[in-house]
């Protein structure tokens, strides 16, 4: 992790926020994943999570409010104004919401690990897609990832994924 | 300042792919790039995050703004991601 720089007040103000992992599965880094747009990271930087091939659910990464609730896709907006992407699967907004049923509210609010959506990873993939589910820093520089988890290592949804330092 | 409304095309809107290609298109522009709904609230175009919240559907009309330096190219850059967003991947 790099030391705030004295004086950057930007720094100063928003504390090192740990990110967690939505889904149980294995860490992936984002440039395995199937979509140009994450793999590129021009949606943002972060990791990814290979999930099980078990129904499941997936969680809130970070505390927060829910900015924006799709079936396959949600951001959280921590205190402090920094938001986290998390997409269930690639390509699943062409499942218009089947097989992913929604527990909360967009504008609800949320801690780390508050159950989101219900979805079976096995059936995305049965369907074509990858059911790996990028975790994106949004509006942050490819600094803000710091000690990621290493690619590869099981976790179970809440578990720390990366920090956003 | 220039001002365009563009038809988002039927589809998927501005979500994960299209709206980081909008956004990154707007954030080459030295210019202040805002967007919004018609008559509704301007967010910054150049934030993610913000893009995601305004939660625009294929389909919906848009209205883009911009302020200083290229306001003219900055829009018909972004709106040229709008319309055509895997010329992106060239």
């Amino acid at each position: 992790m790099s030391a705030p720089v004295p004086g950057d007040a930007a720094a100063d103000r928003l504390a090192a926020m740990p990110v967690c992992a939505p889904v149980a599965g294995r860490v992936v880094a984002m440039v395995e994943v199937p979509d140009l747009a994450f793999s590129t990271a021009i949606v943002g930087p972060g990791l990814a999570v290979d999930p099980i091939r078990v129904p499941g659910t997936a969680v809130s990464p970070i505390a927060g409010r829910i900015a924006n609730l799709h079936p396959h896709a949600f951001v959280i907006v921590a205190a402090d104004g920094r938001g986290v992407l998390v997409h269930l699967g690639i390509d699943t907004v062409q499942l218009k919401g089947a097989g992913f049923e929604l527990l909360i509210q967009e504008g609800d609010a949320v801690d780390v690990g508050t159950d989101v959506a219900r979805w079976n990873p096995a059936d995305v993939e049965a369907g074509g897609r990858s059911p790996i589910c990028p975790v994106v820093a949004l509006d942050a520089g490819a600094d803000a990832v710091s000690d990621p988890e290493p690619v590869g290592r099981w976790l179970t949804a809440g578990d720390r994924l990366f920090t956003w330092a | 300042m220039a001002e365009l409304a563009v038809t988002v095309p039927d589809g998927v809107g501005l979500h994960a792919r299209p709206a980081a290609i909008f956004v990154q298109a707007a954030a080459r522009a030295p210019a202040d790039v805002t967007v919004g709904r018609p008559g509704g609230e301007q967010v910054n175009a150049k934030s993610i995050l913000a893009v995601l919240a305004l939660d625009v559907g294929g389909g919906e009309e848009i209205v883009l703004r911009a302020v200083g330096n290229g306001a003219d190219q900055a829009l018909a850059a972004v709106e040229k991601a709008i319309l055509e967003p895997d010329a992106a991947y060239g």
